[in-house]
């Protein structure tokens, strides 16, 4: 189920009693928790070793409370975002948050890894979005922080310890969400194959435009196409406007004046056109996922692209996120030394490199979880006091 | 037990004998924050200016086992900087140094102490602000709106505090200083800055902070709806948001706040309106106007008497200083004191609320104004008494209680910005399930075992109105009873 580890049962709870129950049973049996929705980040961390139950959180997949006129919902953990949205846009609104495999992907699935995409620049990620939250603790009892209102400062707010928290923390049950209205207008102009000099020169600029994009992409261009083959430092970008449609035609009309380069509309999703491959578990070999102030993106494109063996890249420029991934075997010495080179970069601009996959005996010898920061120390004592027996997704996560 | 002098002693050696007060008539302006009806004095008040400052007063208050607290204004409504049980306050006022702005990261690195305010007129030349916008921006601190999360007008298209800090640099209980986030996003592991913000001063002392700074909007439209009553603006407000508009900010101020403010600022508000409601959208100038016009529409469809524009950068700075100053101007009423609550509840509710608080208002006998951010569902209901008169007091607490306890029963919050505090501690129990307590007492453990940093605050101590801490009962303040 995660890679050679297969707990000793997989059990579908179909409530919170059952779900208790099955908690406690583990923790008396001095079994462990292994929580899960579509599984598309199953591979995510260390590989797991200490036995104990799967848990399936697909039969929590109900709507508890839709107030669309508070812009907020209260929904099960275990609802896919796709149903999710559904549910969302028949009142016209949306969780505007890019959660890649959206038709199989779970809420707390998504809560758990802090999923995010290209909208994060303009809308924000998850703990912007989450506003109250249900979870399972070490002893099988369901307990709640936040409330179902957009203003609430009462009590800790473990709302945001959960988003990210790979599951580690108690299994999530309940979960509130702020929304938005969806757009009127939509608009996205596309720039294809230019080369280094430039990358740096666009995303400046598109830091200093009078447009007020809400996603911002640069891509590896030969990440675009099957054919014909591109050489690994040409680069395609996706800018995306989202607005009332006289704001909408208005920035198209801005940015293709302020840019001196030819910008062409996109019809398509740029999903469609690029995001699909990052996303397809099937083709990756190897991945990571890198963070660094935004100012840092173009050196650490251009470094990459550099190597002998390069990655396909997204980067969601505006935020210094980089997601690369190579589709090819490559051996272990080659990828340890791109990964620490990139790594080394990625710390020196206040940031780190988690690697997302790869292969299972590699786990071993990788800081899969990145640079050791000095704030782990605490984390491991937040996961000591919220979860003493280490229950929940034990040998996963960097806090142990 | 009595408080350890040899600690005043290392202090003043430590830090200088100008960043140390002890005089009892000194420690008198310590005795209470915003939220006067509760007062209990320091022992000692402390002014570092830099981070191993903190650190040092921290170790010696562990050596000595004195309780500790941070302040930063002191503009808490809930008593978040009372200093149960005596002890060390740690002032952050002279830590106020801007360190760092970055604007192509879009971040700036502030000391505690910095006015929130002081932020975002050092960002003008640059055409960036600095989000949360508390009504109290011109004295509250940064630090301060870190230990609230706090709030403000434009939270309902911005969001608060926690959704514009990047990351933190907290000295421990223990004295250990750890940096959480930073100025990248997504750094793996526990978003320690997510539960750090709000924390209220109980897992350390915040001593560098790392902020989001937002670029301005294009334009803006600041409308000024006025109607009827209160009924009809609530009304209002709840068409917009179902029309799928976001504003930057929805205030009301009823007729009570009114007649203060105007009494004050001399906008030309109308005297017999029943409420009325600052709209305000923002974004790109393109569409902004139909956006507006179609909220005028909204306006009016609620009977809105008539609908008025800021028209101009000085009007609208003149409306914002009529709503952010609405507090100072209570006194133009006539009442020695006032208390502000602080509730909130599903923005549908909001109509019952106002009616529910009208009728507790009479009940009690108490005047009460109100003015709040009525997009969110923030309530602000002012009680106006004389704080002299001991009966009027338990009115005033009994009054406010009833309508924190509607505000849970309409499926909200018993504060939306202000934070727990020492207010709001026994509506916990109302709030949260024992099991739901327990684990933010959990929490706390991991930050905070020895409990000596901000002790009492926030969270029910066990056995909620049983003994009080070891802390409180060495120095118990004047606790006004309901």
């Amino acid at each position: 189920m995660i890679e050679n580890f297969n707990p000793q049962s997989i059990h579908r709870p179909a409530n919170v009693a059952e779900l208790g129950d099955l908690i406690r049973r583990a923790s008396a049996e001095g079994l462990a928790l292994y929580p899960f929705g579509g599984g598309t980040m199953q591979h995510l961390g260390y590989t797991p070793t200490k036995p104990g139950f799967g848990v399936d959180m697909r039969a929590f997949d109900q709507v508890i409370d839709y107030p669309a006129r508070d812009m907020t919902i209260t929904v099960q953990a275990g609802i896919t975002i796709a149903k999710l949205q559904e549910v969302l846009a028949k009142e016209n609104q949306r969780l505007p948050i890019d959660v890649p495999q959206p038709e199989i992907a779970t809420l707390g699935g998504a809560i758990a890894v802090n999923a995010s995409g290209p909208r994060r620049y303009g809308y924000g990620t998850l703990r912007d979005y989450v506003i109250g939250i249900s979870f399972m603790n070490d002893e099988g009892q369901e307990v709640k922080a936040g409330g179902r209102v957009v203003k609430n400062v009462a009590g800790y707010d473990i709302c945001k310890l959960q988003i990210g928290a790979l599951g580690t923390l108690g299994i999530i049950t309940q979960v509130t969400l702020k929304v938005k209205p969806k757009p009127e207008a939509m608009g996205t102009l596309w720039l294809d194959n230019f080369g280094p000099k430039e990358l740096t020169e666009l995303l400046d600029g598109l830091h200093r435009t009078q447009t007020r994009p809400v996603a911002v992409d640069a891509v590896t261009s030969r990440s675009t196409r099957p054919e014909p083959k591109l050489a690994a430092d040409r680069f395609s970008m996706c800018v995306l406007f989202e607005d009332s449609t006289e704001a909408v035609r208005w920035q198209v009309s801005q940015w293709k004046s302020e840019s001196k380069y030819q910008w062409q509309n996109l019809n398509m999703s740029f999903a469609a056109r690029y995001l699909a491959a990052f996303t397809n578990p099937l083709t990756m070999g190897l991945g990571f996922h890198a963070n660094m102030a935004p100012s840092s993106c173009s050196d650490f494109l251009q470094a990459t692209v550099a190597f002998s063996l390069p990655p396909h890249l997204v980067c969601n420029a505006g935020n210094g996120i980089v997601y690369g991934i190579w589709n090819d075997e490559l051996p272990l010495p080659n990828a340890a030394n791109m990964l620490t080179s990139l790594r080394q970069f990625t710390v020196q601009n206040h940031g780190n490199l988690v690697i997302t996959r790869c292969p299972a005996e590699w786990k071993r010898e990788l800081p899969i979880w990145g640079e050791p920061r000095g704030d782990w120390a605490l984390m491991k004592k937040v996961k000591q006091a919220i979860d003493p027996k280490n229950l929940f997704n034990p040998g996963k996560f960097l806090v142990g | 037990m009595t408080f350890p002098m040899p600690l005043l002693d290392r202090l003043c050696s430590f830090l200088g004998p100008d960043a140390v007060l002890s005089a009892p008539s000194d420690m008198l302006v310590y005795e209470c924050d915003g939220f006067t009806i509760e007062k209990n004095r320091p022992d000692i008040v402390v002014f570092p200016t830099s981070t191993e400052q903190v650190v040092g007063i921290v170790k010696l208050c562990i050596e000595f086992n004195v309780p500790f607290l941070p302040r930063g204004a002191g503009t808490s409504l809930a008593g978040g900087c009372l200093p149960v049980g005596g002890g060390v306050m740690i002032a952050l006022s002279r830590m106020k140094r801007i360190l760092e702005v970055n604007i192509r990261d879009r971040y700036a690195v502030v000391e505690p102490g910095v006015v929130n305010l002081w932020l975002t007129n050092h960002l003008k030349p640059y055409g960036y602000h600095y989000a949360p916008d508390p009504s109290s921006q011109g004295a509250c601190t940064i630090g301060g709106n870190v230990a609230t999360n706090s709030g403000g007008p434009h939270t309902l298209k911005y969001g608060v505090t926690v959704n514009h800090v990047l990351g933190v640099e907290i000295v421990l209980p223990d004295g250990e200083v750890v940096q959480t986030g930073g100025p990248a996003e997504d750094n793996p592991g526990y978003d320690l800055t997510g539960v750090i913000v709000g924390s209220e001063g109980t897992f350390g002392i915040v001593t560098k902070i790392w902020c989001r700074i937002t670029r301005n909007p294009q334009a803006y439209r600041t409308l000024l709806g006025i109607f009827e009553n209160v009924d009809d603006a609530s009304n209002a407000i709840s068409d917009i948001i179902g029309a799928g508009i976001v504003p930057a900010a929805l205030e009301m101020l009823d007729r009570l706040i009114l007649s203060a403010v105007e009494k004050r600022y001399h906008f030309g508000f109308p005297l017999d309106a029943g409420a009325v409601l600052i709209m305000e959208v923002d974004g790109l100038e393109a569409g902004l106007e139909r956006e507006a016009e179609k909220i005028t529409q909204i306006a009016k469809k609620n009977h809105a008497r008539e609908v008025r524009r800021a028209n101009t950068e000085a009007d609208r700075a003149l409306l914002w200083k009529c709503r952010k100053q609405a507090f100072g101007a209570v006194a133009q009423l006539g009442y020695p004191s006032y208390c502000t609550q602080d509730g909130v509840v599903p923005r549908s509710k909001l109509p019952h609320m106002m009616r529910f608080i009208q009728q507790v208002s009479e009940k009690y006998k108490i005047a009460i104004a109100n003015v709040f951010h009525a997009g969110d569902g923030n309530l602000h209901p002012i009680t106006l008494f004389d704080e002299r008169n001991p009966e009027e007091v338990q009115r005033v607490l009994a009054a406010g209680n009833e309508i924190l306890e509607e505000c849970i029963r309409q499926g909200g919050s018993v504060t939306g910005e202000h934070g727990i505090g020492v207010e709001k501690i026994d509506f916990m129990p109302k709030l949260f399930t024992q099991e739901d307590l327990a684990m933010m007492a959990r929490l706390r453990q991991a930050f905070n075992p020895e409990g000596h940093c901000s002790p009492e605050k926030m969270l029910p101590t066990a056995g909620a109105c049983a003994e009080p801490s070891r802390f409180q009962a060495a120095k118990p303040g004047r606790r006004a009873a309901v």
